[in-house]
């Protein structure tokens, strides 16, 4: 199963956090903490997944020999623009797929948003938890149809998040302005 | 930056709000224009989101919430939200509704008290007409739900399984696979209706796929229970046509192929296909895992399809692994060979080349897949160059401060002058991250010492090795790894653990392996002087130095291979060791007299004033460090110190009282102290050796002595002088010609204190000459297998050899030794290994053909009482649930629960009869015959003609020939299931039809 769906951008600030298991907000700085420093040593040329961070590492040092278990051993991400998608999984997971998965979550945002970028994310972040949830609930894929998926979105806040994110570039923050969000928050 | 700045409020989604509390995107914006007092600000904004969010006004509620989550996000803790994230929840709007149930998802606990209060409302929203509002529960529940909430709730969610609506059932399915895991007995109720969503053909493939990959999460906890839905997922598999859904189904069949051989036989086919046709790699991926871990290879008929298909599938992985184009292609192939290597080493041993070359990826994330690998893949020819390479992978990427410690050709020919380093050090230096290289050292410990160091074939080399692994101790890692406290501690704990793990590798093979014991003695030796210490631990804090404590204890224990003992001692004493952490110190006040004992009797017996002035300086100098440990805040090393203070208090009175006359050492210095460390040479013994002894059916602990103590005591404080003589326990302890036992009658006799010391003494009081014997023979006895015993000129020393089994003693003495309670250890057969040991050549002897490559190391193994069990086992789950992944979510509930209702499971876990059993499997061979039959015709649609394809139907054609079946389509649908039955039952005759199957294809 998948245990978290993380994005953060460059400088480590997050957009999304969602753990499918209720841990405290202080571990989930942490573990953000430490996969935003792998992720951020890692060339463009690098694989898609990382190595445990301490966090994760204790439990499950033992993970290929016995097979499945509980504990999430593989970590997969995603750099997209400024951001970066991360996926925390068990076994029970196929890594290539999880790349893929991440790129339909994005498709489906990008259809959401039309043209997404992190500012859209940022005033849109109910949308992107909307999306997410229809992808995958309680740590289970769900959907992976891009079309049923946005489609179920729009059923429930029609364009909201759009017009959210066109509100807040009317607002004198160019969307434009993309290069520049780094230290937005 | 260059975003002008406004002030003003914005019109927004929540017509309510007023232009004085902040929006949403206020609050977004306001965090951008406070940059530098970032803190304050938020801390102004959480101190009016706690105003807002109790106002009766549910947009501003709704407003502050999101804020709240907003921040929550950043790491600001919400949790005192929690009834208010109830109040939004309950709100008629659809979207501040959401909020609400965001809020949950993201800030409620298992011991979110408000849980209780939601029962109700989250059973009200699961009925709700709408269909978003229907899904909020559903896909909240997963995350808050605890026991008693899935308790209440199962019927509710169970209910929404036949939804008319695809997005409900989907939903609700993995709902209730999230129920079960707070409470494993929904399983039971919920799973028939999952199985009938699965079975169902006009079922939602989104639904379907929901189904599996609910199944696929039970799947590997209890394969039996779905191993007879086999032939639906086979179905799904072939049209399915779906590649999300066939990873899963791919990636089930693998965890249930090994329960039941017959499916490989059915499934290799469709995957070959697969894997031959798709262009999906992730599928691709997928099938060659299944394929190999389905265990294809001890599938044992069709011997040529089976080696034809082992070299595809390991083909494909090779390709991905050498291919430079993809590096996720690398690194699960990596990671499918790391499967694949527990069962099947010699497969992946042959593609030993590529994976090593791995090992130099420039991708962490490969190296260490590959690093694993290498470590499971090792034998005792490769040991050394792979090793070798990793050391100089370590080396390459050390920072150069740290390298010029070490002057090139220092005594380390074996990778100094190898000719593939030079290759290596062309390459550009590669900054590895310290966790890496704890990592890569862990691995080299493990692959040396796997399995008792069967595969080391050089033990010098090893010490050696340990010695370099020391100077590659990672550099402090403060500055990389320290961002956040928390962390602290982890990292310093992982740090020390491999710095201990060197001092214990070190010990280990100074206990283990006595061909090297000198040399071990001596890289302790040389790691534990002050001089070298600071250079060759440099990347180890000196607090934080948990290699010492073994080193200690190597070099006290090993002290007459010391090359010099007196600087070795005078590093043990220094003052900056008393900051050392109480564990090493404690390790460090146990050898110093040790070493100190083997400076004095070093030298033979000659006390001349020279020596006699320098082991009084030695004396005092380690009495000062006693004193000054003397204080210790640890009780442990308090004590030790202490102790051994007095002792060589005791010791330097010796030295100077006797100065005068004597040429000898005196008495305690000679041997009442060597006597302390003297005896049986310490030998390894199994962590679980402890738990085995049994404690003997005579040991009552709970029993009282003397159910009259206290009259005793009364008694005596009472008129002791007159009744003194008549107590029992006086003769004991105060007549000269008792029988003291000695430490190992002791040993003996604690086992069974009633038998022993009262009722022979008073006999021996009686006779003298009697107690005399007795003694002699005690004692004979006691250093009869004591190797290390210097015996005096008595003549019994000479019926002591050392090869005399241990049985007959009891027969030669001349009292009944029988009556000596001795418990049976059964540790015959340790003790003989041990005399085998002392028969073999003293290590002087083997030191001769030091340097020759050929030495051949004995390995004392670990002694154990009896069977080894599976007590490691056992702990490390119990330590898995102490310290596992925050992230964990455990479904060990679901173990024990049996699916039993149907029957799905009974069948495989209870003894039904082995018929039934058949049959059920025919029929679900006979289905899946008739698929993979479809699923030909599926294909032969393809070709144009609509002539069926010969090929293809040789199968076919047998058939017909058997059941003289009508060539039609159906009746041969029909006929199948009758030829499959004789094929289970008959195997061989199958054979030859695959074989022909496999040719025309």
């Amino acid at each position: 199963m998948i245990n978290a769906v993380l994005v953060f951008n460059n400088n480590g600030q997050p957009r999304l956090t969602k753990f499918y298991t209720q841990i405290d907000t202080q571990t989930k700085q942490s573990l953000i903490a430490q996969i935003y420093n792998l992720v951020s040593q890692r060339p463009a040329s690098a694989c898609n997944f990382l190595p445990l961070p301490p966090l994760l590492s204790r439990g499950a040092s033992s993970g290929a020999e016995n097979g499945p278990s509980d504990a999430p051993t593989q970590i997969t991400y995603r750099n997209y623009a400024t951001l970066s998608f991360i996926m925390i999984s068990t076994s029970t997971e196929s890594p290539l797929a999880l790349i893929d998965l991440i790129q339909v979550f994005v498709e489906a945002l990008d259809r959401m948003f039309e043209n997404v970028c992190e500012l859209d994310l940022i005033f849109g972040y109910e949308t992107m938890h909307a999306v997410l949830s229809e992808m995958i609930v309680g740590g289970v894929v769900v959907e992976t149809n891009i079309d049923k998926i946005v489609s179920a979105v729009r059923d429930q806040e029609g364009n909201l998040g759009k017009k959210r994110a066109i509100q807040a570039a009317s607002s004198g923050i160019g969307r434009t302005g993309l290069p520049g969000l780094g230290a937005w928050r | 930056m260059s975003a002008p700045v406004t002030l003003i409020s914005l019109p927004n989604a929540n017509p309510g709000q007023t232009r004085f509390e902040k929006s949403l995107y206020d609050l977004i914006k306001g965090l951008r224009h406070h940059k530098g007092t970032e803190e304050e600000y938020i801390q102004d904004s959480l101190r009016e989101c706690k105003t807002e969010i109790r106002s009766q006004d549910m947009d501003k509620k709704a407003t502050a919430l999101l804020k709240l989550i907003y921040l929550e996000m950043f790491g600001y803790d919400m949790s005192w939200a929690s009834f208010h994230v109830l109040e939004v929840m309950s709100s008629a709007k659809y979207l501040q509704k959401r909020a609400g149930y965001l809020g949950a998802v993201q800030s409620f606990r298992p011991d979110t008290e408000v849980l209780m209060l939601a029962t109700n409302l989250l059973k009200k929203d699961l009925v709700s007409h709408s269909i978003p509002n229907m899904s909020l529960p559903l896909i909240t529940l997963p995350n808050i739900a605890t026991t008693s909430l899935s308790m209440s709730l199962l019927p509710d969610v169970l209910s929404r399984i036949s939804h008319s609506h695809s997005v409900v059932r989907k939903k609700a399915i993995i709902c209730l696979y999230r129920l079960a895991l707070a409470y494993p007995d929904a399983l039971k109720l919920a799973w028939p209706k999952l199985k009938e969503r699965l079975m169902d053909d006009q079922e939602d493939t989104s639904v379907t796929t929901a189904v599996l990959n609910v199944v696929c999460e039970l799947g590997w906890r209890r394969p039996h229970d779905f191993l007879p839905l086999a032939p639906r997922f086979f179905e799904l598999l072939v049209d399915g046509g779906n590649n999300w859904m066939a990873i899963k189904i791919i990636k089930l069949f693998a965890t249930l192929t090994p329960l039941e051989p017959r499916l490989i036989r059915k499934l290799h086919r469709p995957l070959v296909n697969i894997i031959q046709t798709t262009t999906a790699m992730s599928l691709l991926y997928e099938c060659i895992n299944g394929l190999i871990q389905g265990g294809i290879l001890d599938f044992d008929a069709g011997i040529e399809e089976k080696d034809e298909i082992a070299s595809l599938c390991v083909g494909k992985l090779r390709g991905m692994v050498v291919s430079d184009s993809d590096p996720n292609l690398k690194y699960v192939a990596l990671l499918a060979f790391n499967k694949i290597v527990l069962t099947y080493p010699g497969l992946v041993s042959l593609q030993q080349d590529v994976i090593m070359h791995c090992l130099d990826d420039a991708d962490i994330s490969i190296r260490l897949q590959a690093l694993e690998l290498a470590a499971r893949m090792v034998t005792s020819d490769s040991l050394q160059s792979i090793v070798g390479r990793l050391i100089s992978q370590l080396m390459d990427s050390r920072p150069l401060k740290k390298g010029s410690h070490l002057e090139p050709g220092d005594g380390y020919p074996e990778w100094e002058n190898d000719k593939q380093r030079s290759e290596w050090t062309n390459k550009a230096p590669l900054i590895l991250p310290p966790e890496y290289r704890v990592q890569v050292i862990h691995r080299i410990l493990d692959i040396c010492s796997f399995d008792n160091y069967s595969n080391l074939t050089d033990f010098e080399w090893y010490v050696d090795v340990l010695i370099r692994l020391v100077t590659l101790l990672p550099a402090d890692s403060e500055d990389t790894f320290m961002t956040n406290a928390t962390h602290n501690e982890q990292e310093t704990l992982s740090q020390s653990n491999i710095t201990d793990r060197i001092g214990s590798e070190i010990r280990n093979i100074a206990v283990r392996v006595r061909d090297v014991r000198m040399e071990a003695t001596r890289a302790a030796e040389s790691l534990i002087l002050i001089d070298n210490r600071q250079t060759l631990f440099s990347g180890v804090p000196m607090s934080n130095n948990s290699a010492l404590g073994p080193l200690a204890w190597v070099v006290g224990e090993y002290a007459q291979y010391l090359s010099s003992p007196r600087q070795t001692l005078y590093s043990l004493i220094d003052v900056s060791n008393v900051s050392l952490p109480a564990k090493t110190l404690s390790l460090y006040v146990q050898a110093i007299p040790k070493i100190f004992t083997q400076i004095v009797c070093s030298g033979g017996r000659d006390w001349s004033s020279s020596k006699r002035s320098e082991v009084a300086l030695n004396l005092a100098r380690i009495i000062d460090f006693l004193e000054a440990l003397g204080a210790h805040p640890d009780l442990n090393v308090q004590e030790r110190a202490i102790e051994f203070l007095e002792i060589m208090r005791l010791a330097a009175d010796a030295a100077h009282s006797t100065s005068l006359d004597a040429h000898d050492i005196p008495f305690l210095l000679s041997s009442v102290i060597p006597g302390l460390f003297d005896g049986l040479e310490l030998n390894p013994v199994s962590v679980n050796a402890q738990k085995k002894v049994q404690s003997p059916d005579e040991l009552q602990l709970h029993q009282t002595f003397n159910e009259d103590l206290w009259v005793l005591f009364s008694h005596e404080q009472g008129n002791s002088h007159e009744k003194e003589s008549k107590l029992p326990f006086h003769e004991y302890y105060y007549s000269r010609e008792t029988f003291v036992p000695d430490k190992q009658g002791m040993d003996s006799t604690s086992d069974d204190l009633q038998l022993m010391p009262f009722a022979t003494t008073g006999l021996d009081h009686l006779d003298d000459q009697a107690a005399l014997v007795r003694r002699k023979h005690y004692r004979k006895e006691r250093t009869r297998d004591d190797p290390f015993y210097i015996g005096t000129e008595d003549a019994w020393t000479a019926i002591s050899e050392p090869s005399r089994p241990q049985l007959q003693i009891s027969d030669e003495g001349e009292l009944n030794i029988d009556a000596i309670p001795i418990i049976d250890l059964k540790l015959s057969e340790t003790r003989e290994r041990h005399s085998d040991h002392m028969s073999s050549p003293p290590p002087e002897e083997t030191q001769s053909t030091a340097g020759s490559r050929l030495r051949r190391y004995h390995v004392i193994p670990d002694e154990m009482i009896g069977h080894e069990e599976e007590l490691g086992v056992k702990d490390t789950n119990s330590l898995n649930k102490s310290n596992r992944s925050p992230l964990l979510v455990d479904s060990s509930g679901l173990q024990r629960l049996t699916l039993g209702e149907e029957g799905v499971s009974s069948g495989y876990t209870r003894s039904v009869p082995r018929a039934e059993d058949d049959a059920e499997m025919a029929k679900a061979m006979q289905q899946v015959e008739r698929f993979r039959l479809e699923l030909q015709r599926e294909s032969e649609r393809v070709h144009p003609t609509g002539v069926p394809s010969e090929g293809t139907l040789v199968k076919k054609k047998k058939r017909v020939k058997k059941t003289t079946a009508p060539v039609s389509r159906d009746s041969g649908q029909k006929h199948e299931p009758v030829l499959d039955g004789n094929s289970q039952r008959k195997p061989k005759k199958k054979r030859p039809k695959n074989q022909r199957v496999v040719t025309s294809s």
